[in-house]
């Protein structure tokens, strides 16, 4: 063998060596950093926030939006700024092994920034009730934090399902109105029109082309609705907010009738607290069919 | 002249009635039935109204500013009226004011439009007078400062209130209800006579000062009361309704292509011309997306910009 045939193979061998160690060292490091649960968890989202707190890792977290004000305790995490403007730097001082995300308000630009920084995402994707459960599944399996993930997600599984199995045709055309003026109402897509599909009414709204449209006072008085619901959301006195526009379409068969309800804002986040909201809903629908 | 009048009037009711008739369904005026008629009253006439007395204060206001600044791009939102106004609306629909019911936010943009106007009109006077491009400066800079602060407002605030206060700032006539219409037509109205009271003295006021002094008007005052009219005008439509931007910078231009420039023509035809168009524009908004709505401030400019691009080549539009 000449002298530089010997060299090659020699680079060859070591070569190998080098793959061969990479190759065996590499799913070592993947499971190490598997192995255990996240302990510094980042939620950009107060619905992922919810769950987060309802499958117990709330000691976990270290840092959510300004939104996130569900449960108490999730007031006095860290603020790292809003939904669709999430601050970068505040992030990265947080140290977060990982930093879970929706696709709903969240900007798909800031989770390439954390990635290209070798910070591990992870993306909620569900939008509507049905596919809750499996979402919250797949964050457990993220967080390898599967056994309390998977029970929330069964719990909430199962109440959807009970009141699916009730479900019934109540024939009442609902409203449910976010916010009055401006007129901005729940449309298609939303847990809102999921929870009034789900407990057998219909939304009036339902053909809208976005989430939560801004909606013709034409339209209500048209579509007529049987019951209007208010939402509680931002804690301020929609008994008053809403009075103006409520006077103002007092014709219609809802408000003629004083079938316009304040309820809270169980179903405006796609978390645990959608069944509260249903459970509100189902009460206030229920007696209404009865009258 | 008396034909083209008549015409434009004539086209101004011929709006109306469709607007009111045809709206995003229409409703047949022989057959009203119940709902029709409660959708006519309570809805569409009352928001018929506050576009077309909002396009008559931004129309009017546009051609008398254009005179006392002389200045082609003069509009009413150029003095920072608008921006005042938007500010202390949004201030109150993000914080959730809600003192007055349903009039507070409008409540507020008026409060703010005027404070506005009058913190224009100080820096602009000196030596006793209002000086043009005083004013245009001070109203450039004090708009910078308050939209500086409404983005500021806007980018700590909730999604939710951001979202509200956008689509408020853009005009948002569905809000239109019959509640505020005295108290913006009251104001809109009485700037609307002191202007065409004063057509006159605006004539000469474009001439230049010194010919208007010859010509026995007074500049200084003059221009003050033609001031005083605008911020009126404007602060009631902004308080209506929100900003609509466009048609209070171009309709004057249109209007002098039709009617030439003398504003005791120019004003009432650029009033007619600026309610006409808002009511179409709002029309418009509610009706292509419906059930949803657009924000007819949107509308104005998409549908009048093209036009006064097509008159800009067409003849010299931008004289004043």
């Amino acid at each position: 063998m000449k002298a530089r045939d010997k060299r090659y193979s020699n680079y060859f061998w070591k070569a190998t060596a080098v793959l061969f160690l990479l190759f065996t060292l590499h799913p070592s490091l993947i499971t190490s950093s598997y192995a255990e649960a996240p302990k510094r968890i980042i939620s950009l989202s107060p619905s992922t926030t919810e769950i987060l707190f309802a499958a117990g890792l709330g000691d976990n977290i270290v840092g959510v939006t300004t939104f996130c004000d569900h449960p108490e305790e999730a007031k006095l995490k860290p603020k790292i700024g809003g939904m669709s403007n999430p601050s970068l730097e505040a992030v990265i001082t947080l140290k977060p092994d990982i930093v879970i995300m929706t696709t709903d308000g969240n900007p798909k630009e800031f989770e390439e920034r954390l990635r290209s920084m070798n910070i591990k995402t992870y993306v909620f994707t569900a939008r509507t009730m049905s596919q809750l459960p499996d979402g919250i599944r797949d964050i457990g399996r993220a967080l390898n934090e599967e056994n309390s993930f998977n029970t929330l997600a069964s719990d909430i599984e199962k109440a959807l399902g009970s009141y699916k199995a009730r479900r019934q045709g109540i024939s009442k055309k609902v409203l449910f109105m976010i916010w009055p003026e401006p007129l901005i109402v729940a449309g298609p897509g939303t847990a809102i029109d999921d929870a009034i599909n789900l407990l057998g009414a219909a939304n009036i709204a339902d053909d809208a082309v976005i989430q939560y449209p801004k909606y013709s006072i034409e339209e209500v008085v048209r579509r007529s609705p049987d019951i209007i619901f208010v939402g509680k959301g931002s804690g301020m006195n929609m008994e008053e907010t809403a009075g103006g526009l409520l006077k103002r379409i007092s014709y219609i068969p809802a408000v003629k009738n004083n079938k316009v309800f304040y309820v809270g804002d169980g179903l405006y986040r796609l978390g645990p607290r959608v069944i509260e909201g249903l459970e509100e809903l189902e009460g206030l629908l229920n007696k209404e069919t009865k009258d | 002249m008396k034909t083209k009048l008549t015409l434009i009037t004539i086209f101004a009711a011929m709006v109306f009635v469709i607007a009111l008739f045809i709206g995003p369904k229409p409703i047949s005026p022989f057959n009203l039935g119940e709902m029709g008629k409660d959708i006519i009253f309570s809805i569409r006439l009352p928001r018929v109204l506050v576009s077309i007395l909002m396009g008559m204060a931004l129309g009017a206001s546009g051609a008398v500013l254009q005179g006392i600044l002389r200045n082609p791009l003069a509009d009413p939102y150029i003095l920072g009226i608008s921006s005042g106004a938007a500010l202390a609306a949004a201030f109150g629909i993000i914080t959730g004011l809600s003192l007055f019911g349903i009039v507070t936010i409008p409540l507020l943009a008026f409060i703010g439009a005027l404070i506005t106007g009058v913190f224009v009109g100080a820096m602009g006077w000196k030596r006793g007078g209002f000086w043009p491009d005083r004013l245009l400066l001070a109203g450039v800079g004090l708009g910078f400062l308050f939209s500086a602060m409404l983005m500021l407002l806007m980018s700590i605030s909730s999604d939710e209130g951001l979202r509200r206060a956008t689509l408020w700032i853009f005009g948002d006539l569905s809000i239109a209800d019959w509640s505020i219409i005295p108290y913006g037509s009251v104001f809109i109205a009485a700037g609307l006579v002191v202007a065409m009271a004063r057509a006159k003295a605006l004539n000469a006021l474009v001439l230049g000062d010194d010919l208007a002094h010859s010509l026995g008007f007074s500049p200084r005052k003059e221009r003050f009361i033609l001031f005083v009219s605008v911020g009126l005008m404007t602060a009631a439509s902004v308080a209506l309704g929100g900003m609509i931007g466009f048609i209070g910078l171009l309709i004057p231009h249109i209007g002098r292509f039709l009617v030439g420039s003398d504003n005791k023509v120019l004003i009432p035809v650029s009033a007619i011309g600026g309610g006409v168009l808002l009511c179409i524009a709002d029309l418009i908004g509610k009706s292509i997306v419906s059930p949803m709505e657009l924000p007819a401030g949107i509308i104005t400019a998409i549908l009048g910009a093209p036009y006064f691009l097509f008159l800009l080549r067409r003849k010299d539009v931008l004289s004043i």
